[in-house]
């Protein structure tokens, strides 16, 4: 016990050098307790997130790969022709880039590669227009911008009505002809894989209310404010429509709307309202360029009395001609969006490699729009905890070589002292020990002090520094916006309709988008763990520093040491 | 009955040198006091560091009480079974007297009926060190001062062979004196004292005077 004693007697003795150690020791501990608390609360976010994580994901259509091998096609036929590599329009073949659209019983073969816990759901989109008395929302010129106006006189209204529709889709006229200049533009459409002919209104079908959860789920913005919404399972022509277009028509529930096909007047579809829905996110801002693209104009119904309706289409066949004189096929055709949902990101990844086993084509992807935004969200955070790993090691390295400089110097110092105790019969390990104990004394108490340090900085720390990896990626990220003529990241084309409008590839630039979303602040970042860390860092530090001490003292002799010094 | 009895002791310090130690046979017993004399270089400091296991003769043996001393433990044998009061005192000097003491008796492992602190400042008070001085850093001590610590220190814990080089060449006759006394006391008691000394008036106060010149006994 007395070399406790001793040691503690001899660290008072030396306090000067003692300071120093423990100084080293207590800026080491404070960066480790520091950069050890980022890599943990980036750990901790990262579980938090995912556990709170649905993956959902997408098959869609690898329109990159097509043009690079539709490129690497072109060029190696050309190649008896020269080296030139310029790609032949020509050859620009658009219906290979548009791929062939994967049906419902595709992805419903596909699930068969999901788990347990994991689901899916879709949802099929077309467009249709008004008809009789029934007006999109935002017809009328004068009050384009303003919801309130509908109690405007009813002459304003039926003017609108009738110089919109003629402009629109003149009756008594099959749509889809030269007229109907809405069909040949495409519009921020033009990324869809369908081409889909621009009516009043987007009609929706779900498969099931999971489908419309990011509308009417904890987060969305939706809300059903009279009547109820659609049964999930019936067939019956049953709908949800806007709080906007329900006042701008003068709708309550339980009225039926007639809608027609918008290659075809004559062909219609009574839905029956149900609900009404008031959607919080105002609608103002929107592209009204396009009425279907008004949230104001989506009307929602289940997918079983949805797919009556396009079945309903394709039999009765009808035919538009074109200024040609060419008759093509007025059905509907329904956009769809099929959504597989995983319990997690492993049944996503294993999902995502079966679905090729059953027989998706290399042209199709399957990609996650969550996982995607997950992992961008954690992108500064994980950048910090990966230089705050490096920090962690350089100061861990930095530290030890200081120290075990130190205490080669010390040792030289205490020679003699070794030599004496040694003579006077004291071991050599227990010499050794009561070094080590010196060391280990100081260490941890610099440790216990630069814990709690780092341990009421991190937070702090963690989170200026995230703010400042955040800032400096959204600098680049809003140069690369602007780069691409985003001036303004709120709206950069992105078709805003309902998520069933938003099927096949996303907006690319959707990042720049997501700076929000970024996490981008930690509650608690030392935890047990930590401290359990910086206990081996303790060690580590303990060790490193004693080791030149065991090892010359253990190689001391007293004889030589003491005749050395007289 | 001898205590400590060196066979045919030979000891040199780097290989292939000429033996400081040449050929050495000497019987140490308990209760009497020994002075080993002899000119500067004679080889005592040297015989002392071999009688206590500090140096390992290089050839013969040393026995304690018929015992093998190479089968002991050095440490142990340092600490607890000869006491030694070197030339150059070695003494932790940023310790004070009292804790320089105190360390010896720590080192030794030996139980004490007494509180070692007690001992201890007894013990400086009977080689003639004041309670200041025992509590003042050994470094501010003056020769004689340190010379009486490391004598202090050497007896602390109560050991059966006393080594002492030079004792009393820091000090004054007076003081001579009291320490051949107490060496007396301890010889008394049944102590082995073994005292190498210049001094004439230490030598003649010995029971056997051993004489060295260039390693042999004269
Ligand atoms: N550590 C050592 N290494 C090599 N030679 C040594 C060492 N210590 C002493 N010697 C040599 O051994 C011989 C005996 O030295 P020792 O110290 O025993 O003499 P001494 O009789 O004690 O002399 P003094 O009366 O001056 O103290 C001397 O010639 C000395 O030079
Ligand atoms: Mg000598």
């Amino acid at each position: 016990m007395y070399i406790v004693k001793n040691a503690f007697k001899s660290i008072t003795r030396n306090k000067l050098r003692n300071i120093l150690i423990g100084v080293i020791v207590l800026i080491i501990s404070v960066s480790a307790c520091v950069s050890l608390s980022i890599q943990q609360a980036a750990e901790v976010a990262k579980e938090d997130t995912l556990s709170n994580l649905s993956v959902t994901a997408q098959i869609s259509f690898d329109r990159k790969k097509a043009m690079e091998d539709m490129q690497q096609k072109s060029t190696s036929d050309d190649s008896d022709s020269g080296s030139d590599k310029s790609f032949d329009r020509g050859k620009f073949d658009f219906d290979v880039l548009q791929g062939s659209s994967l049906t419902l019983d595709d992805y419903m073969k596909y699930t068969k590669a999901l788990k347990n816990g994991d689901s899916y759901y879709y949802s099929g989109a077309v467009s249709l227009n008004a008809t009789g008395d029934l007006l999109p929302y935002g017809t009328s010129e004068e009050d384009e911008s303003d919801s309130s106006s509908s109690s405007k006189s009813s002459d304003n209204k039926s003017s609108g009505n009738s110089s919109d529709k003629n402009s629109q889709t003149p009756p008594n006229m099959p749509s889809g002809d030269s007229s109907n200049s809405n069909n040949s533009g495409g519009g921020p459409m033009g990324g869809m894989p369908f081409q889909v002919n621009q009516g009043d209104f987007t009609i929706t079908g779900y498969s099931s209310y999971d489908a419309m959860l990011s509308m009417f789920g904890e987060d969305g913005s939706y809300k059903i404010s009279d009547g109820e919404m659609f049964d999930e399972t019936s067939e019956a022509y049953e709908c949800v429509i806007s709080n906007e277009l329900a006042t701008y028509n003068n709708l309550k529930v339980g009225d039926t709307i007639k809608l027609a096909n918008p290659q075809y007047e004559k062909e219609t579809y009574k839905l029956k309202i149900v609900g009404i829905y008031t959607n919080s996110d105002s609608s103002s801002e929107e592209d009204n360029r396009f009425k279907m693209n008004d949230p104001a104009n989506n009307i929602y119904m289940n997918y079983n009395a949805f797919s009556k309706i396009i079945a309903a289409s394709e039999k009765a066949d009808n035919k538009t001609t074109d200024s040609d004189g060419n008759k093509t096929s007025a059905a509907l055709s329904e956009n769809l969006a099929f959504t597989y949902k995983f319990a997690s990101v492993e049944n996503y990844e294993k999902f995502a490699d079966k679905v090729y086993d059953l027989g998706l084509s290399d042209d199709y992807k399957v990609s996650s729009s969550d996982l995607q935004s997950y992992e961008n969200s954690l992108t500064p955070l994980e950048t910090l905890s990966g230089t705050a790993m490096w920090f962690f090691f350089i100061v861990l390295a930095v530290g030890g070589i200081i120290l075990i400089t130190l205490n080669i110097f010390n040792l030289r110092e205490r020679k003699y002292e070794v030599g004496v105790l040694t003579a006077i019969g004291m071991k050599k390990a227990k010499v050794a020990m009561q070094f080590v104990t010196e060391i280990f004394i100081v260490t941890f108490i610099a440790l216990i002090i630069g814990t709690s340090v780092g341990a009421a900085v991190s937070v702090p720390v963690t989170n200026t520094l995230l703010q400042n990896q955040i800032s400096s990626s959204q600098q680049s990220d809003s140069k690369v916006s602007k780069n691409f003529g985003f001036e303004n990241s709120d709206n950069n084309g992105r078709p805003q309709g309902g998520p069933g409008m938003s099927g096949g590839e996303m907006n690319p630039f959707g990042k720049s988008t997501k700076a929000a979303d970024y996490v981008d602040s930690v509650s608690s970042a030392t935890n047990f763990m930590v401290i359990l860390e910086l206990v081996l860092v303790g060690l580590f530090l303990t060790i490193v520093a004693s080791l030149a001490a065991l090892i010359s003292i253990m190689r001391y002799e007293p004889l030589k040491i003491l005749s050395n010094r007289s | 009955m001898s205590t400590l009895k060196l066979d045919n002791i030979s000891y040199h310090y780097e290989k292939n040198s000429a033996e400081v130690l040449d050929n050495l046979s000497m019987d140490f017993e308990s209760g009497k006091i020994y002075t080993i004399v002899g000119k500067s270089g004679a080889g005592k400091t040297t015989l002392l560091s071999v009688l206590s296991s500090l140096a390992r003769p290089t050839d013969g043996k040393i026995f304690l009480n018929e015992e093998d001393v190479a089968k002991i433990d050095r440490y142990k044998f340092r600490s607890k079974y000869v006491g030694v009061i070197f030339q150059n005192f070695n003494l932790l000097t940023h310790l004070t007297a009292l804790e320089n003491v105190v360390l010896s008796m720590d080192i030794s492992g030996k139980k004490f009926d007494r509180p070692k602190k007690e001992i201890a400042a007894e013990l400086l008070e009977k080689v003639g060190l004041s309670p200041d001085e025992a509590k003042r850093r050994v470094l501010k001590l003056s020769g004689g001062q340190q010379q009486r610590v490391a004598i202090a220190r050497a007896l602390s814990y109560d050991p059966d062979i006393i080594l002492a080089d030079e004792p009393t060449g820091n000090l004054d006759g007076e003081t001579q004196d009291e320490i051949i006394n107490i060496f007396r006391m301890l010889a008394d008691e049944g102590k082995c004292v073994i005292i190498v000394t210049h001094s004439p008036d230490v030598a003649k106060a010995s029971d056997v005077q051993y004489e060295l010149k260039k390693g042999k006994r004269v």
